[in-house]
């Protein structure tokens, strides 16, 4: 179920990053007190929003889980922070570029909002940890999620307790998107549009190939017989969303989806 | 009055800042091309367990097929 619609998303993705780049670099015009640095921009805020607004989404998808008991949204909640971490890492090293060209520092440790961000960053590394400390898949799927609300929770607060900070150097970039020229703005949403595709696709990605993984286990388990399945489980951060007879049962039936 | 000003001209000269921008989309681009290589071998290891299962799955099924011949001869 999890590859469905993968390569229509996986084309669309392709056109607009291709779209986006083009605009940046032969659309856009160039900001007056950055100049071309500017560019940077239109990677390194869309990779923020797409990796805060992930952190949020994989707290709702933890929500459902302890709702539903359905080991499927744990999945699913598992592989939005994980994208989210990268894309939050790809956020530090672009701003932190940005800034050594600006400020001439790579890192500046007075500015709320840089370090906010490194705290949501840091705070999220210790979730695939945590889930890995725990042997019990039930136990683990439970505490991964209430660690995914509770830090989900804390992402907009955070936003918010930054944005009303009066002293800041950072440049407020979502405030004044209604004041920016026509074509940086639509530059800049298109990068969005973009960023956000490739999120979702690279999401999609992790989930087939998670879901395929789990199939031939399950598939390996019945075909080695009952011997196999009384094996010790390998300890792992990764959520297995079907017990094995579950899903020995549906691919036995001819019927493997998830 | 918009806040943002549209220059003709670059405000930082273009070799300066320049290197900063390509690094910042190698960055990325980087980032993205080793995911897709990490999920290419995971690609590559669910193909060799794909091929494991075959064979175990081709291995059983002659021994299932004669079994059920030798109860068919027997009844």
């Amino acid at each position: 179920m999890y590859g469905k619609g993968l390569r229509s998303l996986s084309i669309a993705t392709v056109v607009a990053v291709v779209a986006a780049f083009t605009l940046v670099f032969f659309y856009a015009p160039l900001e007056a007190e950055q100049g071309f640095l500017q560019k940077i921009f239109y990677l390194h805020v869309p990779l923020a929003i797409i990796a805060l607004c992930g952190f949020v989404l994989g707290g709702l998808f933890a929500i459902a889980h302890l709702r539903t008991r359905d080991q499927r949204w744990d999945l699913r909640s598992y592989v939005v922070i994980h994208m989210s971490l990268i894309f939050a890492l790809a956020t530090l090293i672009t701003g932190s570029i940005w800034a050594k060209g600006s400020w001439g520092h790579w890192w500046v440790w007075s500015e709320p909002t840089l370090v906010s961000f490194l705290i949501v960053f840091l705070l999220y590394a210790t979730y695939q940890p945590l889930r890995f400390s725990i042997e019990d898949p039930e136990r683990q799927a439970r505490y991964a999620s209430v660690f995914a609300i509770t830090a989900g929770a804390f992402v907009p607060m955070n936003f918010i307790a930054v944005r009303l900070a009066s002293q800041y150097v950072h440049p407020r970039v979502l405030g004044s998107t209604s004041n920016l020229p026509g074509p940086m703005a639509l530059t800049f949403v298109v990068s969005l549009v973009a960023m956000a595709l490739l999120f979702a696709t690279l999401c999609k990605y992790e989930l087939t190939a998670k879901s395929a993984r789990f199939k031939l286990r399950a598939l390996r388990r019945r075909l080695a017989g009952e011997d196999a399945q009384r094996r010790p489980r390998r300890r792992s951060a990764v959520p297995e969303p079907h017990s094995s007879t579950t899903l020995g049962a549906r691919v036995a039936g001819g019927g493997a989806s998830t | 009055m918009s806040a943002f000003v549209v220059a003709e001209i670059p405000a930082l000269p273009l070799h300066t800042a320049g290197k900063y921008v390509a690094a910042a989309y190698i960055v990325v681009f980087a980032i993205v091309l080793i995911y897709v290589a990490i999920m290419a071998i995971r690609l590559s290891h669910i193909e060799r367990d794909l091929g494991e299962l075959l064979a175990m799955a081709d291995e059983e099924q002659p021994q299932d097929s004669s079994g059920a011949e030798r109860e068919s001869a027997a009844v």
